[in-house]
């Protein structure tokens, strides 16, 4: 394919820029597992979250897809369907037509999806039959994009719209409606849904748009087929809502969980989960990693803490705010309010040495699992000094060790770096992974796409190499914090801290710049 | 509700700015500078004039970005400009000497405080590179409307 910009020699150059001389020579090892093309089989809903080049232009524009793939086990993709929002324009049901995909032993993989002249290039790595991540890697003559998301194994059709029933927790992020400027916005909370009349009669929110506050009780929404696009309900679980007065497209993956895109004010997507067994109390150790941004520019804060009889100790909480790193080992005044077991939501909050207040509110989905927004307080009363929002889940399985931090792990990061040749920037970053942790020591084979080289070309098939440092017990409620290296070909050491959920799952987030300025934040899953 | 808010955002944002600014300030009194430092307010903004002494579109310096050190009356001072494509997409090009004029206020970071620059001039020339509550822009906020609609394209 005809690239946006061809010259591979010129994207050498920049890589070694942006990594600095020499690096890593750290080489993939060849690809061993269970996997194969037969492994992706079946209908899966996918979202990614990234930025997109059109053709001819200088700068890229935010980008969000959600979509469906139909593979066919045999490394053939027969059909599909997704919606596109570009910075709040909506592109709807554009057909995906066919495509391929391959599978490595080792889970990692390539997919094409062809929309009528449009292709779009993919790099995937299945953490399960059912489910796996991928990063957007399309650079042709029509577009270049990149981003991070999931696929997931959607239910069997028929698709009824009568699934999607009962109480919902959800985590829609992006940006508002404000031209031309808009404003970062992360929009959380419960909702209920009537299957009987296909309404979301009630529902709770926070919204925090560019740091202004809202939360309270929901305008009553809509759920139904697009009668635009009829067809799309049975053949890929696609339909149209209202929810709190926005406009969005869903697609369903099964009663428990439904993807969605908004396609008026603005630019939101995610996901809402189906929520049950919300206990009376909290306890135990959580562990949280929100994204998004502040005035100095990109922000990530992953942490933990613990709940005993709802009361909040052992904080500690790692912050990257415009590549300025911070570890906060002191964290006191820790509280947690406003607990309801009937929506799940509750807040708490903490300062750090300096007198400096954090606060945060979820909704819990489960007793395990829920979605978090920071509201930390700027000083203004309604105005919280960030806009960020991600995932808080319940540790479990700890201590955690090298025996039990071990097997074939998907890694997925996303966020800020800075490269670049002359003329240096900032711009997204996403990386893609395998790698098999043995005693800690980490060894796969990674993509990475940098949006800031002036060729816009994915780099393919890198080593991954590494280790994990874990430190206590490992669950970080001993005031140790675990740490992980990774060495890519080519590239200096980059350095992360790491709060591990369970065996199965841990967040990162970089934690120096190690010479080149980065705010990132990741997962690590376990194989299944 | 949210809806109406958002559809009012333009307006209704900087209102609430300015009314809870009112009534805030008192409050504010009782506040650790450092606290007040961390988020972008309205009300604080000033300007500089100075001359260009070196422009990084990407400096190693936090935050992430592009830095101007700029040469003022007072001393030199190094300003953030945020994503240096907004720049480049305004057409606008900093060299050493140039002379401008730099809307914006200081922001703390970490144990170090700079200037955030909202509204970057250079002669009749001006780009905004954060909007009005502080937060940076993309260079996708300088697309025209039939640039917008143009992303219709993208798949």
């Amino acid at each position: 394919m005809k690239r946006l910009l061809i010259a591979i020699s010129v994207a050498t150059a920049l890589w070694s820029a942006a990594c600095g001389s020499g690096g890593s020579s750290v080489q993939p090892p060849p690809p061993a597992g269970k996997y194969s093309l037969a492994s992706l089989n079946g209908q899966y809903a996918f979202v990614t979250n990234g930025e997109v080049f059109t053709s001819g232009a200088s700068f890229p524009t935010p980008l969000a897809r959600v979509g469906t793939f139909i593979a066919d086990g045999k490394g053939n993709i027969t059909g599909g369907m997704e919606d596109v929002n570009a910075d709040g324009t909506p592109s709807n049901a554009i057909a995906i037509t066919n495509g391929t995909y391959t599978v490595s032993a080792d889970g990692r993989g390539a997919m094409t999806l062809n929309l009528g002249t449009s292709t779009l290039d993919f790099g995937i790595t299945l953490t399960s039959n059912s489910d796996g991540l991928l990063i957007d890697e399309t650079s042709n003559s029509n577009q270049a994009s990149t981003g991070s998301g999931n696929f997931i194994l959607q239910q069997s059709t028929p698709f009824a719209l009568s699934e999607i029933a009962g109480t919902y927790v959800f985590d829609f992020s992006g940006s508002d409606a404000s031209q031309p400027n808009p404003n970062p916005e992360s929009f959380i909370g419960q909702f209920v849904v009537d299957s009987n009349t296909q309404t979301i009669p009630t529902g709770f929110f926070d919204d925090n748009v560019g740091g202004e506050l809202n939360s309270g009780a929901m305008t009553p929404g809509t759920i139904a087929q697009d009668p635009l696009q009829t067809s799309s309900f049975s053949a890929f679980g696609r339909g149209i809502a209202t929810i709190a007065g926005q406009n969005f497209v869903f697609y369903i993956v099964n009663s428990g969980r439904v993807r969605f895109l908004s396609t008026n004010n603005g630019m939101l997507s995610g996901d809402a989960v189906s929520q049950a067994g919300i206990p009376g109390g909290l306890t135990g150790g959580f562990v949280f990693v929100v994204g998004g941004s502040s005035a100095n520019g990109g922000l990530t804060r992953v942490g933990r803490f613990t709940v005993s009889n709802m009361t909040l100790g052992q904080m500690l909480m790692d912050v990257n705010d415009a590549s300025n790193e911070a570890q906060f080992n002191n964290l006191s005044n820790g509280s947690i309010t406003s607990y309801d077991s009937t929506t799940g939501r509750a807040q708490v909050s903490f300062q750090d040495s300096g007198g400096q207040a954090y606060s945060f509110v979820f909704y819990l989905s489960s007793a395990n699992s829920g979605v978090i927004q920071d509201i930390s307080p700027s000083g203004t009363v309604g105005f919280a000094r960030v806009t960020a929002d991600g995932s808080i889940e319940l540790q479990s399985g700890s201590p955690f060790t090298s025996a039990n931090v071990s097997g074939t792990y998907a890694m997925n990061w996303s966020g800020l770096v800075v490269a670049g040749g002359s003329f240096p920037i900032e711009d997204e970053e996403d990386l893609l992974a395998q790698a098999n942790v043995t005693s800690l020591t980490l060894s796969g084979a990674a993509d990475l796409f940098q949006f800031t080289s002036a060729t816009l070309t994915p780099r393919l098939d890198l080593g991954v190499g590494g280790a994990i440092q874990i430190n206590g017990d490992g669950a970080s409620d001993d005031g140790h914090r675990n740490g992980m290296t990774v060495n890519l070909t080519g590239a200096n050491p980059i350095n992360f801290v790491v709060y591990v959920v369970n065996p199965q799952l841990a967040f990162f987030a970089n934690r120096d710049n190690s010479g080149t300025p980065r705010v990132v934040v990741g997962i690590l899953k376990l194989q299944q | 509700m949210k809806a109406a808010i958002r559809s009012h955002s333009g307006t209704l944002a900087l209102l609430i700015t300015l009314a809870f600014c009112i009534s805030a300030n008192a409050q504010q009194t009782e506040q650790p500078n450092a606290q007040r430092l961390h988020a972008y307010d309205l009300n604080r903004e000033s300007f500089l004039l100075g001359t260009v002494v070196k422009f990084e579109s990407a400096s190693s310096t936090p935050p992430i970005g592009a830095h101007v050190i700029l040469q003022t009356s007072s001393g030199q001072v190094d300003v953030h400009l945020g994503n240096a494509k907004v720049l480049q997409a305004g057409h606008l090009e900093l060299n050493a000497g140039d002379n401008v004029r730099i809307v914006g206020e200081p922001l703390a970071l970490g144990d170090s405080t700079y200037f955030a620059a909202r509204i970057v001039q250079k002669g009749a020339q001006a780009v905004a590179v954060r909007n009005a509550k502080g937060y940076l822009l993309t260079p996708a906020s300088t697309l025209t409307p039939d640039q917008k609609e143009a992303l219709r394209s993208v798949r």
